[in-house]
């Protein structure tokens, strides 16, 4: 009984109006999973904002006309029963409105399926001002098909030690060269001497936009993977690699129970893999024996790890933290057992993890005391 | 037309008696080639093979009403020990999906609707003393059970290492059904299995087709054919045209086993991949083979009970030939994240949303059909309005699940164990309940009390709900499917689930009652037509149950008052 009133309260929170979403799913929790990257923000958005509202209105207006009929016409309210049996006009509209509505849900739809599926290809510049220089120069030098072309594919940011400032287009800057080799950025008026102005730009634009006008517009240019993690599924476990920071390997198995808490108990897992936050990860995966999935809910994504291929997908993970995901497609006895365990870590903790892993693996060590930054996507230009 | 008809059945009444010989018990029952016969066999069938698989589910239900792996444990060898023991018992909890998914689709939906009610009314709804083929017709009932036996005979056959049955899905997905998973012969039964209950159902499918197209009655154009035998026919198409896709998945499955070949087998250059597009080829187009012919008797009940001609005839007809023929194109949508291209999950999340279209028509002509009628709540009428609403529940979480960016969120969680019970179970099977209702009088010529259907039917509605509605909250919290065991946050929900299963075992209690009883205790003898004027197609102008042999004389509908039945 208890647990069934715990159960009750959890799922009321859940339906109240500002409840925080939980990080991890809740017992008797009744919604997605708190979105920890832009592209899970979207699906959060496409489900609960475009699909929830259509999905139960529609089922409520079937459950309303079935009450009506059911009060309106039973045999005693109705002891005649009439005989009409066509009527173009409705069956128009039912044949019709069922249509538009699926071209609503079509449009937002498929914008967030070619996002999720397309690798960002963004890349950030990172000029210095001068005090007089207000034209910064954007090397457009993606493939014609992903060429910068509108106004929001560039986004401007003004840093100083005070930080970040984004500025907007047209009041604080000016485009030209857009689709051309070169995009010039031209500031209304010039930055301090000492300012970083920092450009991004690229079509891989993520988050969720203003909803008809409404809401925040929280879209942001999604720069390249600043590296890969290669997952190999097998029976029972996952194996990860480190390709660019020289293949290290290790495996994770999930903890027993007398490990671990009873809540983390199926989640968590001996060894975690660890990612830099706010970067942009490539996934691949592919399997050893039979099929597995690598799912990840806070983030959005599931790829099947299938054997003798080879899958692809990505993340960016927004806030540190630890996020646990489960095998998702049958793999025989253990399948409930083999959990994913992700550490979101902030860069510098990242590069110590990094090199402690290639320490154990025999490797020197990559970061270390030297200031040298591999795989950043950042260009430095005078 | 009732004037007809009336007449005709005096007609059949009159001499009934004379032509009711019917042959001795093993050669009526055994060797038989009566539609009515073979039909009520299919059920009996069916009844079997669903209470089997019901039962499955119950011990499903039953290990995860808590978290931890505590009662299938029970049900595994007893010498086993520790660790071995807790393996057989996750082997047993993945034997009993796959099962359970395999017998109710292929043993129990199939028979009940196709072989069952198909067999026992498509002839006389259409003026027809039997079906084309009777011979065929009796084997492929008796191809059915032979498929049964090799089934259950691979429960108890070596699968994966050291383990019994195949425990990979219903799916049966390689390298997971390869050696790879499961070098036992349980996997070869299986396939077995399926290319005979295959084969039978092909067998079926063409003596509908060849029956509808060549034996319906003097003047009875295909136009003026009643809905369910509509139903039938899309769905006989939909056997022929993709069962052999499956046979010949399967088959390359079995080669890969035992010949040696490579189709699905990377390291010899195959691709698994290439198992699942051949499989779901056929696995869409049989969800639709399953809910077609509920569709069908579900136009009838609300057309019977409104006393209304249904709403939109030709529209509903021609749904369902849109949704068969959909059908056919929208296969990789359960496979959005094997790899697929980006433009084919493009494709396929268009082609799968625009199945919402002629499904929205039947579900509101249904509407429109009851709509200023003079509606009676009988007992198949509440099934049939039930199904109604928690189909269009299941449908509406189909359009979610058919966006791939969603899906990629949702796929194999229990939102999809959700989804595909709304409208296979609680779709489907309510179908059949509905159905088993409403010519309950005509097959077996006596009635049921009307309290105990209703109580039926409540105590279901109940149960279905409570296990299966939470399920779209344990997949939206990320809950994979096809787990014994999980994490204690979801362990609410799966306890309400676990709850309503018990719910719902009592309203199949309640059916067993309601049967007895109308059987043993009850005893009241149906009428040729028990539901009045509003039942108007062809069953009903026969006594109750119909005599061994029907329509000696055809009835026409060429001459006179040529009405179509809808």
């Amino acid at each position: 009984m208890k647990r069934i009133l715990a159960g009750v309260t959890a799922a009321g929170a859940a339906l109240g109006f500002g409840a925080a979403m939980a990080q991890h799913p809740v017992d008797g929790g009744i919604e997605m999973i708190e979105a920890i990257s832009p592209v899970a923000a979207e699906v959060h958005f496409f489900h609960n904002i475009v699909l929830l509202p259509v999905i139960i209105g529609i089922s409520l207006l079937v459950l309303a006309l079935l009450v009506w009929v059911m009060v309106r016409y039973s045999a005693k309210a109705n002891p005649v029963p009439r005989k009409f049996s066509h009527n173009t006009l409705v069956e128009i509209i039912w044949t019709g409105v069922p249509i538009l509505i699926l071209v609503y849900i079509a449009l937002f739809s498929f914008d967030l399926l070619f996002k999720e599926d397309t690798i960002p290809d963004g890349k950030q510049v990172v000029a210095q001002a001068d005090g007089s220089t207000s034209a910064f120069v954007f090397a457009n030098d993606f493939p014609d098909s992903r060429k910068v072309s509108r106004p929001e594919q560039v986004q401007v940011f003004l840093a100083s030690g005070a930080g970040e400032k984004r500025l907007s287009y047209r009041s604080d800057y000016k485009l030209s060269g857009l689709g051309k080799p070169e995009v010039t950025v031209t500031l209304n008026t010039a930055p301090a001497s000492g300012e970083r102005v920092i450009i991004r730009g690229g079509r891989s634009l993520v988050g969720v936009a203003p909803f008809f006008g409404a809401g925040e517009d929280n879209r942001e240019i999604a720069l390249a993977p600043t590296m890969t993690l290669k997952v190999i599924g097998f029976q029972w476990g996952w194996t990860y690699t480190y390709p660019d920071f020289g293949d290290f390997e290790f495996t994770a198995s999930p903890l027993e129970k007398e490990q671990t808490t009873p809540e983390q108990y199926l989640f968590e897992t001996d060894n975690h893999v660890v990612v830099p936050v706010g970067e942009t990860i490539r996934v691949t995966t592919t399997a050893r024996d039979v099929i597995h999935s690598w799912a990840m809910p806070n983030f959005a994504i599931k790829i099947d790890a299938v054997p003798g291929r080879i899958n692809e997908t990505w993340f960016k993970a927004e806030r540190e933290g630890t996020y646990y995901g489960q095998c998702s497609e049958i793999c025989g006895i253990k399948h409930a057992y083999m959990p994913i365990t992700i550490d979101v870590v902030s860069r510098p903790a990242f590069e110590a993890w990094v090199d402690s892993q290639r320490a154990m693996a025999g490797l020197e060590p990559m970061f270390g005391q030297s200031n040298v930054k591999f795989a950043q996507a950042s260009v430095e230009t005078e | 037309m009732a004037k007809g008809h009336a007449e005709h059945a005096d007609h059949a009444h009159g001499h009934g008696h004379e032509h009711d010989h019917t042959p001795p018990f093993f050669v009526r029952w055994f060797w038989s080639t009566n539609h009515k016969d073979i039909g009520t066999l299919y059920l009996i069938f069916a009844i079997f093979a669903g209470l089997f698989g019901g039962a499955l589910s119950g011990l499903m239900r039953a290990e995860l009403a808590e978290p931890g792996v505590t009662v299938l444990t029970m049900f595994v060898d007893k010498s086993l020990a520790g660790q071995a023991q807790l393996d057989a018992a996750r082997n047993f909890f993945n034997v009993l999906i796959t099962y359970h998914g395999l017998i109710m689709i292929f043993f129990l939906v199939m028979p009940a609707l196709i072989g069952g009610f198909g067999n026992w009314f498509v002839p006389i709804m259409i003026g027809a003393p039997d079906m084309a083929f009777p011979r065929m017709n009796n084997i492929s009932f008796w191809l059915y059970v032979a498929a049964g036996g090799l089934a259950t005979l691979s429960l108890f056959a070596a699968g994966a290492p050291g383990q019994h049955g195949f425990a990979g899905g219903w799916v049966l997905y390689p390298p997971l059904s390869s050696l790879t998973g499961h070098p036992g012969p349980a996997m070869d039964l299986l396939i077995l299995s399926l290319h005979l209950a295959g084969a039978s159902s092909i067998l079926g499918a063409i003596n509908f087709i060849t029956t509808i197209f060549n034996m319906r009655a003097p003047g009875m154009t295909l136009h003026k054919m009643p809905l369910f035998v509509w139903s039938v026919l899309v769905t006989a198409f939909l056997l022929v045209l993709s069962l052999p896709v499956l046979a010949g998945g399967i088959t390359m499955l079995l080669t890969d086993r035992n010949f040696g070949t490579s189709f699905f087998n990377p390291e010899g250059g195959g691709d698994p991949i290439l198992f699942q597009h051949l499989f779901w080829f056929f696995g869409h187009p049989e969800v639709y083979i399953l809910i077609l012919p509920a569709f069908g008797v579900i136009s009838h009940i609300v057309a019977t009970f409104s006393k209304k001609p249904i709403f939109g005839y030709l529209g509903m007809a021609y749904a369902m030939v849109a949704i068969g023929f959909v059908g056919f194109i929208v296969w990789a949508h359960h496979m959005y994240t094997v790899g697929l291209s980006l433009n084919m999950k493009a494709y396929f999340v268009a082609a799968t949303m625009v199945i919402a279209v002629p499904t929205g028509i039947k579900i509101f002509s249904w509407i429109a059909t009851m709509w200023g009628g003079s509606i009676e709540f009988k007992t198949p009428m509440l099934w049939a309005i039930g199904f109604i609403f928690l189909f269009t529940v299941g449908g509406v979480t189909g359009v979610v699940l058919a966006n791939a960016g969603i899906d990629h969120y949702l796929h194999d969680t229990y939102y999809v164990v959700a989804h595909f019970h709304y409208t296979m179970s609680l779709g489907a099977v309510w179908g059949i309940f509905a159905a088993w209702y409403y010519w309950f009088p005509k097959m077996f010529g006596k009635m049921y009390r009307e309290w105990l259907g209703n109580l039926h039917f409540f105590l279901m509605f109940i149960g279905v709900n409570l296990v299966f509605f939470p399920q779209h909250f344990l997949g939206l919290q990320g809950m994979p499917r096809r787990y014994i065991d999980y994490p204690e946050a979801f362990a609410y929900w799966n306890y309400i689930s676990s709850i309503g299963y018990v719910i719902m075992l009592v309203g199949l209690v309640s059916f067993a009652v309601c049967m007895f009883d109308a059987f043993f205790i009850y005893r009241r003898k149906a009428p040729a037509n028990p539901w009045g004027e509003g039942a108007t197609t062809l069953e009903w102008t026969l006594p109750s149950p119909p005599p061994f042999h029907q329509f000696n004389e055809l009835p026409r509908f060429d001459k006179g008052d040529a009405k179509a039945f809808h």
